[in-house]
């Protein structure tokens, strides 16, 4: 709670310290003083700021975020409109990363110093490196105009079009992320393969898939969750890149197109929403390590 | 589109690696442009020529709302001229008032009443009948609605009546020579009265009137689905569906258009329209618009106060060298501050010459032999307008005058130039009305509420000249005052008028017939133009 509230003040405190006046926005080429002055007043900008500050805390705790200075449309509305691609990109990320990274860093881990673990090693650093829309758009060069496999941007109609359009900029997140991921998991793995209970298996004659699936694999998770969770406001912030870069109708496309045009109240929102998914997220990952990891019982100290 | 919270400590570092990446992207696109991508048919086939009845647009800006009286986004503007018709309309060419829902009007000796007649049988999309009580409310409501921002264009009007289901008659107190235009205008837009009084919503579902098009299908900034209106008065376009989507970066439009999933697509940036005309599947289309590009002289900052050395300016520029370099030649070099596709633009005027020994002796004559120090605020993210502010600091670096050039995102920008006291700043204007009542309100007349194009200079025989012309209805006339007015400018240079650049469009060569006016719309080129199968 009192970081949703830091997070509702300072995303305030920010977009009012940038110059640059939605009065302008609004009037683009007719700006006139007089029309701006007008403009300021039904849209309750000549309040002082506390004022202001407490109006949008009173809407938000009610679930009302008042009406975008730019659509002219309640920012409930919009930030529903837009919630369900986001959501459905973080979690094909997600399952990209879970499809690229665990077969990948067990095989590095078992086989170290294979071909797979340097081929990974390099490939991985080279998708970390390189920022998320040059990534985006070396995708977009290869898989969509190259070989026509995925579309170039864009959200299409249903959802198996929706899922066909967030391919590339899933991939685009996953990339970089599984890196992280990738080298998590492998060290790990290690570390448990290395470890105890791993030799007496051994010994007692399990077969080495077996005691990958079933010892190290649930060990090994957990931390690599907890990794994941960690990386999450990287992710967001990828999000908002990506979904610029390949113009998916999202809370990030709308957030940068909000804050370009000083939209206060849909920023503001949309800032107070990602701020809710991440400590949701955290909490969730939190719960997850525990049930994943038996050396975490509440209330033992570790 | 880049939105930068960061301090301006950081901005010339952050608009340098933006600008490596930039060039990067655009080698990408480059290197696949000149692979001739999307090549899906294979060359021996024959040309396709069956036609398809859809038309896919990307655009680079939102669609901030449809209610005319509120749209801002050019955009949204001309997403408007597609669905709602008017009493009267501007022809394709930009120049003439021709009809719309009113076939015929007549106007009174003295010029203070218009009568215009309704066409038989026009319907809005839903079926209903157009009347005159529809104008009549709608016309009103652009006129005393608090969300409207264009009021202000027809204040001489005094009554407005529809004196049956076909005629409504518009009083005025004065002769006001721009109305047919003002109402030819998108705010002035005739809406089914009942439909958007009953629904709140109206504008934000599918909205209607009596235009080609409508909407079908509508989720702002992503993407907005048109169908044909086939209760439209006018010729059936040949399109079923106008489906226009919103991508903001441009380096992502060009490539759907290079996949064939877009066919046009708005301002592709001006450093790959070689790449585009070198593919043969593409094409750069360039259109002759309202836009100019100008330098605001504020006289706020001194010493622009002094009308010399704001004419010793103007004298050191070299427009055509900076047309080069910002427009690739692509834009003409400004001769006024008339946007050169309006009525009355003033045709004797002769472009500019640099002449570097008079701008030093108007300089010297002021006061400053030696010079002196200025910033210039400019807009990051806009190419044309970097490449022009460095051109500006060059040339006067020639004088002696060293030129500060401030980037920052446009909506700061604006904020830095307003008050007028923080130096020079790249501007540009673009008209709404083929009037240049506008332009010359906005930008000569000091009294007019811009502040003449915010340079905070005022010169009340101008501002005389300004309201003059308003109210002349002799068209000869009007052009010697609107001429006079150019000239002032001109002379005074409240700020120097420098490109008038064109709308930049790219489309595939199976789209046939896509024009633009120079206002901005394509709805006249959308009625007849087909799209075949590629």
């Amino acid at each position: 709670m009192p970081v949703l509230f830091g997070i509702t003040l300072v995303s305030f405190l920010l977009l009012r310290l940038v110059p640059g006046d939605p009065a302008q926005q609004i009037l683009g080429n007719r700006y006139t003083p007089e029309a701006a002055a007008g403009i300021r007043r039904s849209l309750g900008l000549d309040q002082p700021l506390l004022s202001q500050y407490w109006l949008f805390l009173k809407g938000a705790a009610s679930g009302s975020f008042g009406e975008s200075y730019q659509y002219h449309r309640p920012v409930g509305e919009l930030l529903l409109d837009r919630t369900g691609a986001s959501l459905l990109l973080v979690g094909l990320t997600a399952a990209f990363c879970a499809a690229l990274s665990i077969p990948l860093g067990i095989w590095a881990a078992v086989r170290r110093g294979g071909v797979v673990d340097q081929a990974t090693r390099i490939f991985f650093t080279l998708g970390f490196a390189l920022p998320a829309f040059l990534v985006g758009i070396l995708l977009i060069l290869v898989f969509g105009l190259k070989l026509g496999w995925a579309p170039i941007g864009g959200y299409g109609t249903g959802f198996l079009s929706h899922l066909g359009h967030l391919v590339l900029p899933a991939l685009t997140l996953a990339i970089p992320l599984s890196t992280v991921l990738v080298r998590s998991l492998r060290a790990s793995t290690i570390t448990i393969l290395e470890s105890d209970f791993v030799t007496i298996a051994r010994l007692k004659g399990i077969s080495e898939g077996q005691i990958l699936l079933r010892h190290v694999l649930r060990n090994a998770i957990g931390p690599v969750a907890v990794v994941f969770g960690i990386n999450l406001a990287f992710l967001v912030g990828g999000t908002v890149v990506v979904e610029n870069v390949f113009s998916v109708p999202g809370l990030g496309s709308l957030l940068v197109g909000a804050v370009s045009t000083r939209d206060y109240p849909v920023v503001q929102a949309v800032a107070l929403v990602l701020a809710v998914f991440v400590v949701v997220v955290n909490l969730f990952t939190d719960v997850v390590h525990g049930l994943l990891d038996p050396r975490l019982t509440v209330g033992v100290q570790r | 589109m880049k939105s930068s919270t960061s301090s301006s400590m950081r901005r010339t570092r952050r608009v340098r690696s933006t600008a490596t990446l930039g060039g990067l992207l655009t080698l990408a696109v480059t290197l696949s442009a000149c692979g001739g991508g999307a090549e899906q048919t294979s060359d021996d086939a024959p040309a396709a020529s069956s036609a398809v009845d859809t038309l896919k647009l990307a655009n680079a800006v939102a669609v901030d709302t449809l209610d005319p009286i509120q749209a801002s986004a050019n955009e949204s503007i001309w997403m408007d001229q597609n669905l709602y018709a008017r009493l009267v309309q501007t022809d394709p060419s930009g120049k003439e008032i021709v009809p719309d829902l009113a076939d015929k009007w007549d106007i009174s000796e003295d010029k203070l009443t218009y009568t215009f007649h309704l066409r038989d049988g026009v319907k809005f999309a839903d079926g209903t009948p157009v009347t005159a009580q529809d104008a009549k409310w709608s016309i009103e409501r652009a006129r005393d609605g608090e969300d409207s921002a264009w009021g202000f264009l027809i204040t001489p009007v005094t009554d407005i009546t529809a004196t049956d289901d076909r005629t409504l008659t518009i009083t005025l107190s004065k002769p006001h020579a721009p109305l047919l235009a003002d109402l030819a205008m998108y705010a002035y837009a005739v809406l089914p009265q009942k439909a958007v009084e009953a629904d709140k919503d109206f504008f934000n579902k599918t909205p209607y009137g009596a235009g080609p098009f409508k909407v079908t299908s509508l989720s702002p900034q992503s993407s907005v689905v048109l169908t044909r209106n086939d209760n439209y008065w006018g010729p059936k376009p040949k399109l079923k569906t106008v489906e226009i989507s919103i991508v903001t970066d441009d380096n992502t439009r060009l490539l759907q258009l290079q996949g064939g999933e877009v066919d046009v697509i708005e301002n592709p940036a001006g450093n790959v329209l070689k790449q585009i005309e070198a593919n043969p599947r593409l094409r750069v289309d360039l259109f002759d618009s309202t836009r100019v590009d100008f330098v605001s002289l504020p006289l706020k900052t001194k010493p622009l106060d002094n009308v010399k050395v704001r004419q010793a300016i103007k004298a050191a520029l070299d427009l055509g060298r900076m047309n080069t370099l910002a427009y690739q030649g692509n834009a003409k070099v400004a001769t006024t501050f008339f946007p050169y596709q309006m009525l009355f633009w003033d045709q004797s005027a002769v472009e500019p010459k640099q002449d570097l020994a008079g701008a030093k002796q108007l300089l010297a004559e002021a006061g400053y032999p030696d010079g002196f120090t200025i910033p210039l605020i400019a807009v990051s993210a806009d190419a044309a307008g970097q490449a022009q502010a460095v051109v500006i600091k060059d040339d006067l670096a020639k004088i002696g005058i060293t030129v500060d050039i401030q980037s920052f995102e446009l909506s700061t920008a604006y904020d830095k130039q307003r008050p007028g006291t923080n130096g020079m700043g790249m501007r540009y204007w673009t008209n709404d009305i083929i009037d240049p009542d506008e332009v010359a309100t906005f930008g000569a007349d000091g009294d007019g509420g811009a502040n003449a194009f915010n340079s905070y200079w005022k010169d009340e025989a101008v501002s005389a000249l300004v309201n003059e012309a308003r109210s002349e209805t002799d068209e000869t006339k009007r052009a010697a005052l609107y001429a006079q007015i150019q000239t002032a400018i001109a002379d005074q240079v409240p700020f120097v008028p420098l490109a008038y650049a064109p709308f930049r469009y790219a489309s595939g060569t199976w789209v046939k017939g896509f024009k633009v006016s120079p206002l901005g719309n394509y709805n006249d080129s959308l009625l007849t133009l087909t799209v075949e199968e590629h």
